[in-house]
């Protein structure tokens, strides 16, 4: 089917639904929730943007970089180019890194864009075959559903704990899993209980109440690191803060947005916005979900009705080592031996525009001696589920993160789960020895051990 | 909606021919994969490129060559695109051969205070990975974050600290060339920079990647300068801070980097990734850097306050940390990216100027911003009075495009007409090919023209650069 073809079949498809904002077009783009032409009005095409850019430092392709994806979905809209798998394949090959948006002196809002283009192609495009019907389970069938990836934990639980794990490592079952998906394996965490519907929907602050704050618990977070969700009720509860853990919420839709299913994106975004309402602070520890969380405007910029109650709730989400750094949190008083070094997560540096706070974090905590890690802020190839999509990129940049990694240090900390299990694994895969731990945890260590000190200075 | 699937588009014989050289994956050749590559920096002029080749060491370049050359194929060399003035756009049906991949270090030696690298090298990342040992490579172009070295040969690119330590021809020791004939061949003996015979290294410095391909590249590293220290001076009237910049000069000062900006390009950085605080009421501000032996730059400090006082600066203030430095200059050198935060689209213009006719030029450049209605800011390395006139405009209301071509040939001409030029460091390209008229004659146009066959005698290599094409006039197109 040709351009014109298109055009007309997208016409006859909204004549038949009679809204009128329907019959609207961009060149090219012919589907509902148009691309947002300020964005690319904004790049002057100066190319500042390309060398931040890992898809660009690895392939050096035009089309791979910032600009040139600026500049494709600018084509598109002009009219010069189709919506087919040639443009889409630089536009998913995108990691959502925001990196470039950080080098961007005019500020072009490079993700969100790309973002809105893999609307336009799903809905040109819908996704069939294996890959289609995977990303379908994972992305509509558990992420949403709190119960799925509950019983998906249990499963997990269950595999660890029965010594299948044991059986399917020795005898070379994982042997016919695909390459990247066995180094995953090896990795899982030691999945605990999920927080969400475990923990009362109201924790009590530890003393005085200084202010109530809703947390996300996230799905993944909650079923793979549930006790790095398990220490961030702990660390916030210990500053005085009553933590809402409201049982509505669910999966903030970041893995949807980013594989261009915007519909469902909208329905879960609808879903935590309700769930938060009677709070003021929604605070997240998992940086795409924060970041998902502080745009939701963003997906609604073609729906007037929505948008100012989703500008509302974008400006109550903070990150959770913002927060507590903003907020004077408590210096612990007990030592944490240990020396360290700061991943930041694309998605808190390069999306939150958050660096400092996460450090000073740990540097207020006595004994840890921080190291900085050379590049700190470029992607380790986790991105969402890129690491699933991209294993050669995601593999390519996970071990130049390894590489990074200062020889001496004993903990790899940061602040976003998905990062966590990509540098787990790369670590495993280099047979290196650093843990990988959560910014939170680290504190929480250090309010552990002040409180048992406490407690035994009490009984003695 | 049905699937649309992927374009039948089948290689023809010369792709398939430049894939038996490179390999499949290293050849361009669907629409939608090159459109991103129709062209540079300056986004007026707009070509189609017939396919792009990713070249990973020399002898893929000699090969690349020779089989344009025998099936006469223009080709283009590239390097990031960060290029201003069309240099690296196709006229439409060029094979681009883009240098990106060829980024190693071949060779490091510091006792000679030298570095071997391929053209794809960025600029930043050669600074980058020899400062641990107390080592920079001068040449520091505002877009040395992407920029290629190969790229800043070519356009011998200037920077804002090459007043005092001269642009990249002054920093060039010996390049590797294959010529449009597929020969390879070296010029300038390694380290040893005057040789007998005619200055090549000097005629390919700048020639616009129309004599040959620099595959490799040998350049001088210098080793830090023991202190640095730096000033900014806001001025209400733009005349007093182009007589502090003469005085300064005058006074035997020579400073590392020595640069203003005026209301508009102020308004712009301050819109944009890394605002200072700059006020936003002042006519122009001065940045000045001096480096060298520790000793000596307290007092070029306080001469350089003194003429600043002495010249009715508003306030004036040295950086109080490597910090506070860094952001002054983030904020210079984000200048021309800026303009994207208060305009849909700029044209910038590279003239120079002799530095006391500043006053009298920036008022003639206002006179045209009026005539075309458009704003115009000016970022100007003032010390060796190098002019970036930046013209905003809104390529998609129709007209301005062409009214923003017109404001910039004509605040060339008035560059022309006060005894400067129309380049400085950005080159002549596309863009201003029909302005050497401006300060060449024909014969003298002709004289260079002879020059470009002897290397380059069937113009297959990046033809319509640099020189007026009889009888053709450059297409504006929308941006
Ligand atoms: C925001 C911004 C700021 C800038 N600031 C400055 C500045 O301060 N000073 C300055 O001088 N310039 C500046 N420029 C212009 C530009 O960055 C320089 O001209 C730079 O040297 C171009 O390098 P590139 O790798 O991008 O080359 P490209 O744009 O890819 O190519 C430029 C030209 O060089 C040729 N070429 C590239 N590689 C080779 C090679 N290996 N062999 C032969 N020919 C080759 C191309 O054919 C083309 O003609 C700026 C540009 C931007 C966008
Ligand atoms: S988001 Fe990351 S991968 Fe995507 S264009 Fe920007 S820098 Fe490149
Ligand atoms: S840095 Fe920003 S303005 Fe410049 S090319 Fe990249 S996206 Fe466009």
């Amino acid at each position: 089917m040709n351009a014109e073809e298109n055009r007309l079949a997208a016409m006859l498809n909204s004549e038949k639904n009679d809204t009128p904002c329907q019959t609207k077009t961009l060149g090219n783009f012919l589907w509902d929730d148009l691309p947002d032409a300020t964005k690319w009005a904004d790049c002057v095409h100066c190319g500042m943007c390309l060398e931040a850019c890992p898809t660009y430092q690895e392939t050096g392709e035009e089309q791979h970089s910032p600009r040139g994806r600026v500049y494709l979905i600018k084509a598109v809209a002009e009219g010069k180019i189709d919506v087919n798998d040639a443009f889409s394949k630089p536009v998913f090959d995108c990691l959502d890194c925001r990196a470039c948006e950080t080098a961007c002196p005019a500020d072009v809002q490079v993700g969100g864009l790309i973002e809105e283009a893999r609307g336009q192609i799903r809905q040109a495009m819908p996704l069939t075959g294996f890959s289609g019907a995977l990303s379908k389970t994972a992305l509509q069938g558990f992420f949403p559903n709190q119960k799925r990836m509950k019983t998906l934990g249990g499963l997990m639980r269950f595999y660890q704990k029965s010594g299948m794990q044991r059986v399917a490592r020795k005898t070379g079952l994982l042997n016919v899993m695909p390459k990247h998906l066995k180094e995953m394996e090896a990795i899982l965490p030691d999945v605990g209980k999920p927080v969400l519907g475990r923990y009362p929907e109201v924790v009590p602050a530890e003393g005085e109440t200084k202010q109530r704050v809703g947390m996300l618990a996230g799905c993944i977070m909650d079923v793979m690191f549930s006790d790095v969700n398990e220490a961030t009720v702990r660390v916030l509860t210990h500053n005085g803060f009553e933590v809402g853990l409201p049982k509505e919420q669910g999966c903030c839709g970041a893995l949807h947005v980013h594989a261009g299913d915007r519909e469902t994106g909208k329905r879960l975004a609808k879903r935590n916005m309700e769930a938060f309402k009677d709070y003021d602070k929604v605070l997240v520890n998992a940086a795409g979900c924060g970041c998902a969380l502080k745009e939701y405007h963003e997906l609604f910029r073609n729906d007037p009705d929505m948008l100012p109650l989703a500008e509302e709730f974008s400006a109550k989400v903070e990150d959770v080592s913002k927060f507590l750094y903003d907020n004077d949190f408590k210096r612990p008083k007990s030592e944490v031996k240990t020396k360290i070094t700061y991943h930041d997560a694309c998605h808190l540096a390069h999306g939150q525009g958050v660096r400092f706070e996460p450090r000073q974090l740990l540097k207020d905590i006595p004994g840890v001696e921080m190291v900085d890690l050379p590049d700190a802020d470029r992607c380790c190839g986790s991105a969402g589920i890129y690491n699933l999509t991209h294993p050669e990129m995601a593999g390519a940049l996970l071990d130049r993160k390894i590489d990074d990694v200062p020889d001496d240090v004993e903990m790899i900390s940061m602040g976003n789960p998905g990062c966590m299990l990509q540098i787990a694994m790369g670590v495993q895969k280099h047979g290196r020895s650093e843990k990988v731990v959560h910014t939170v945890q680290l504190l929480d260590w250090a309010y552990e051990k002040d409180k048992e000190k406490a407690r035994k200075s009490i009984e003695s | 909606m049905a699937r649309k699937k992927r374009n039948k588009v089948n290689p023809d014989a010369v792709v398939r021919q430049l894939m038996n050289i490179v390999g499949e994956r290293e050849v361009l050749y669907l629409k939608e994969d090159l459109i991103s590559y129709e062209c540079d920096g300056y986004t007026m002029t707009k070509g189609m490129p017939k396919a792009v080749v990713f070249v990973k060491n020399t002898e893929h370049v000699s090969q690349v060559v020779r089989c344009l050359n025998r099936e006469r194929i223009p080709y283009i060399a590239r390097g990031a695109g960060t290029g201003l003035s069309g240099g690296a756009t196709p006229l439409g049906g060029e094979v681009i051969i883009s240098l990106v991949r060829m980024k190693r270090m071949l060779h490091l030696d510091l006792d000679n205070r030298k570095a071997v690298i391929e053209p794809g090298f960025v600029n930043l990342k050669l600074t980058q990975s020899i400062s641990d040992k107390g080592y920079y490579y001068a040449p520091d172009p505002s877009s040395q974050y992407a920029c290629t070295i190969g790229g800043n040969v070519a356009e011998n690119s200037g920077g804002a600290h090459c007043l005092k330590y001269g642009v990249t021809t002054n920093h060039i020791l010996g390049l590797e060339i294959v010529l449009p004939n597929g020969e390879v061949v070296e010029i300038g003996e390694d380290g040893i920079p005057d040789q007998p015979g005619y200055d090549l290294l000097g005629l390919l410095t700048g020639s616009e990647g129309t004599l040959g391909i620099v595959t490799k590249i040998t350049v001088k590293v210098l080793k830090n300068p023991e202190g640095k220290k730096t000033v900014l001076a806001y001025y209400d009237d733009i005349n007093d801070a182009s007589q502090a910049v003469s005085e300064i000069i005058a006074a035997g000062i020579i400073p590392a980097a020595l640069e203003m900006m005026d209301s508009i390009a102020i308004e712009g950085v301050e819109s944009a990734a890394y605002p200072v605080g700059h006020p936003l009421d002042i006519a122009a501000f001065l940045l000045i850097e001096v480096d060298g032996i520790a000793a000596g730059i307290d007092d070029q400090i306080d001469e350089i306050l003194t003429v600043c006082k002495h010249n009715n600066v508003r306030e004036v203030k040295v950086a109080k940390d490597e910090a506070e430095r860094g952001l002054w200059w983030a904020n210079r050198k984000m200048g021309f990216g800026a303009m994207g935060a208060i305009s849909p689209d700029y044209l910038v213009q590279d003239g120079v100027i002799p530095r006391t006719r500043l006053p009298e030029v920036l008022i003639r450049i206002a006179e045209i911003s009026k005539k075309y209605d458009l704003r115009i800011a000016n970022i100007f390395h003032a010390g060796d009075g190098n002019l970036h006139p930046l013209i905003l405009f809104d390529a998609r209301i129709p007209g301005e495009s062409e009214r923003a071509a017109k404001a910039g040939s004509e605040c060339l001409k008035v560059c022309a007409d006060v005894g400067g030029s129309i380049t400085g460091e950005h080159g002549v390209g596309i863009e201003k090919s029909a302005e050497m008229r401006f300060i060449f004659s024909d014969e003298e146009m002709a004289a260079q023209t002879n020059i470009r066959a002897v290397f380059n005698p069937d113009d297959l290599l990046n033809p319509g650069k640099l020189f007026p094409q009889p009888g053709r006039c450059v297409e504006v197109k929308q941006g």
